[in-house]
């Protein structure tokens, strides 16, 4: 530790001897000198690229084929493996299997994305709470948190998309030209609610040390609002946490919806997604293809985010001088 | 000490009211618990439907329910139930959690702990040999890559971490399952055997454990490796390490006596938060592997809506979890003479 903090005063009074009053040095904000360290972490770039390239295989790939083909369907040309005309194959009732990773691989990253928008919201809005009321209401919802932190999340979200997934409440539903499982967007809430617990601690910790900041008393003293202290003191000292969580937020999500699909309990057809394909694919072992590509995808996509969230953790920690 | 310890028992109290009485609610909306019975031969008329639901309390308000499965009803007035002549007063038989009867089976009709002992055995000998394995095993891959860091081995190790990491199992589950059964017989030689445990031999169980114990590790040891890697490198960079070289130890006792001593708390912390959830078991790998264990019992009861047998799994499950956080920082004063609990 004291190496550590050597090297912070040496550079920081490297850093007062070169700076000239005269001049209008313009000040590299944390942020700014965090993005830099991350252009320059290649496990970083590599897993920005991975999800790029996933990224656009869903997009373009969506352009080239119509989502017609991802539900038309052939028996008899069922679980052919791969060729010219199937790249990946067909599955057990004769429909593309190509065309099938492209459509699901959308719905399996929307909600991916959404669940962690979710996740990121109720975590803040929760820790914002117990950090700034206290007392009573603090040590419930911590309780709370702890209370879901000790059952497995698998089996919450089981049980509570059993509980709000009700096909009669929610019918299918259609959007630019194509029919949706409502079950899609239960499963949103339902993963975001289930994984709010750590971004609140994280969030409550901030507020509680920033609450005996001199700046923050200063702040108060000076008639800022509440809402001028969490938006201009509280929230940016807590982005750089929140945005690590966020992102590793959108793989946690998308494995637990794969779980899920492939328990056979996740979003229900119509909706294909990778983990309800490799749901159906469960039965066919010796049919590779079936199971093997959207695995690849979800791999691929958990990975980058992993690479991309390691690197941002890199790139953030303040310990780390470059 | 023993007030701080005195005083986490009684915090937990609340923590675990709260915990069964969300679980509670949840578990009594899944469904209705008779459709089980209506998939029998001698499906129930509407007024038999009546007398179930009436004897097993399912017709009151939630809470009372829920004072019920915690108090039990034996104190309480007898219930009504019709029956072809007049009606007839029952008492209640149930105990309550509180007092040790942690209730029968919708599906079994036994009591939903021998449903649990039954599944936990299984669940225990695939569980504890893989997390044995994997953090045996991550202690010395971290080691070894920690003390190397950058080098050839190092990047090596760190990336098949990261691509294990990311796994989700049933891939490496299907994939092992793909090669080391299906393919080897192709290939004429002689494939492991897979699904469920074997016909009650040692020899035939021990190779029914082959594939989902290699799954278990494959997907738990890259996390530790990775946990065990940086917690190390941050003890190798502390003064007392370069004190310790400085003495002219040797390497391996540096390594072994000062880093990896100090390094192992964090660890201790890292197990007992995850040993209790090896009780929940894998549900994944022991539906792909048709394993009978923890993770089935619960998607089976969880399919027929048979509350009280998952009451009862998600209520052994948070008790551990307690217990084991308990355990583990006292644990950790121990072996941290540095750290006073008040």
């Amino acid at each position: 530790m004291t190496t550590q903090t050597d090297r912070i005063q040496s550079k920081s009074s490297e850093r007062v001897l070169t700076l000239d009053p005269k001049q209008n040095v313009k000040g590299v904000s944390n942020f700014a000198r965090s993005m830099r360290r991350l252009r320059k972490h290649r496990m970083a770039i590599f897993g920005a690229l991975l999800l790029l390239f996933v990224f656009l295989y869903v997009v373009i790939g969506s352009l080239i084929i119509p989502e017609s083909v991802s539900v038309y369907n052939d028996p008899r040309r069922a679980l052919q493996p791969p060729s010219a005309e199937h790249p990946f194959g067909t599955d057990v009732i004769g429909r593309d299997i190509l065309a099938r990773t492209i459509y699901g691989g959308q719905v399996s990253l929307f909600i991916g994305v959404t669940a962690m928008l979710v996740q990121i919201l109720v975590g803040t809005a929760v820790g914002l709470i117990a950090g700034y009321i206290g007392g009573v209401v603090d040590f419930l919802l911590m309780r709370l948190a702890e209370a879901m932190l000790s059952i497995p999340q698998l089996f919450l979200a089981l049980i509570a998309l059993r509980v709000f997934a009700d096909p009669a409440r929610f019918p299918d539903f259609t959007f630019m030209g194509r029919r949706f499982s409502s079950t899609m967007i239960v499963i949103v809430f339902v993963i975001g609610l289930t994984s709010w617990m750590r971004v609140s601690r994280i969030v409550r910790s901030v507020v509680l040390s920033i609450r005996e900041q001199e700046y923050v008393t200063a702040a108060q003293s000076i008639g800022a609002s509440n809402w001028r202290i969490i938006f201009r003191h509280v929230l940016p000292n807590c982005a750089a946490p929140i945005i690590v969580s966020a992102t590793l937020g959108v793989a946690a999500a998308i494995l637990l919806e794969a779980y899920l699909g492939f328990l056979g309990l996740g979003v229900r057809a119509p909706t294909p997604t990778w983990g309800n394909i490799m749901g159906e694919a469960n039965s066919y072992l010796d049919s590779w293809f079936y199971w093997f590509f959207p695995a690849v995808f979800i791999m691929l996509t958990v990975m980058g985010i992993n690479f991309l969230g390691d690197g941002l953790r890199d790139a953030f920690d303040p310990r780390s001088l470059k | 000490m023993t007030r701080y310890i005195l005083r986490r028992v009684l915090q937990s109290i609340p923590l675990l009211f709260i915990i069964s009485f969300i679980l509670f609610n949840f578990t009594n909306s899944l469904g209705d618990p008779l459709a089980i019975y209506a998939e029998s031969r001698n499906r129930p008329s509407a007024r038999d439907r009546e007398i179930i639901l009436k004897r097993l309390g399912l017709d009151r308000p939630i809470l009372e329910q829920y004072l019920i499965w915690l108090v039990g009803n034996d104190w309480m007035p007898p219930v009504e139930i019709p029956t072809d002549n007049g009606v007839r007063y029952e008492r209640g038989t149930r105990r309550g959690v509180l007092r040790g009867d942690l209730g029968i089976s919708f599906v079994t009709r036994r009591p939903s702990w021998t449903r649990i002992e039954e599944r936990l055995p299984w669940t225990l000998v695939l569980m504890i040999p893989s997390y044995l394995i994997t953090v045996v095993l991550a202690i010395a891959i971290g080691i070894f890559s920690a003390v190397r860091q950058y080098s050839f081995w190092d990047n090596l190790i760190t990336s098949v971490s990261f691509f294990f990491y990311s796994m989700p199992i049933f891939f490496v589950a299907l994939l092992s399952i793909y090669i080391f059964a299906v393919q080897f017989k192709r290939w004429g030689l002689e494939p492991i055997k897979w699904g469920g445990t074997g016909d009650g031999t040692f020899a035939s169980l021990l190779q029914h454990m082959v594939l989902p114990v290699f799954c278990l590790v494959a997907i738990q040891l890259a996390g530790y490796v990775r946990f065990i890697r940086s917690s190390m490198l941050e003890v190798l960079n502390q003064d007392y390490i370069r004190t310790a070289r400085a003495k002219g130890l040797a390497e391996g006792e540096v390594v072994r006596r000062h880093a990896f001593k100090n390094a192992a708390l964090p660890l201790v912390t890292l197990i007992g938060l995850d040993l209790p959830f090896l009780l929940a078991g894998a549900v994944v790998t022991e539906r792909i592997f048709a394993w009978p264990g923890m993770g089935r019992l619960f998607i089976e009861s969880f399919e027929r809506a048979d509350v009280p047998v998952m009451m009862t799994i998600l209520m052994v499950l948070s008790v551990a979890v307690v217990v084991f956080q308990l355990l583990t920082d006292i644990v950790y004063t121990w072996l941290d003479p540095r750290i006073r609990y008040s």
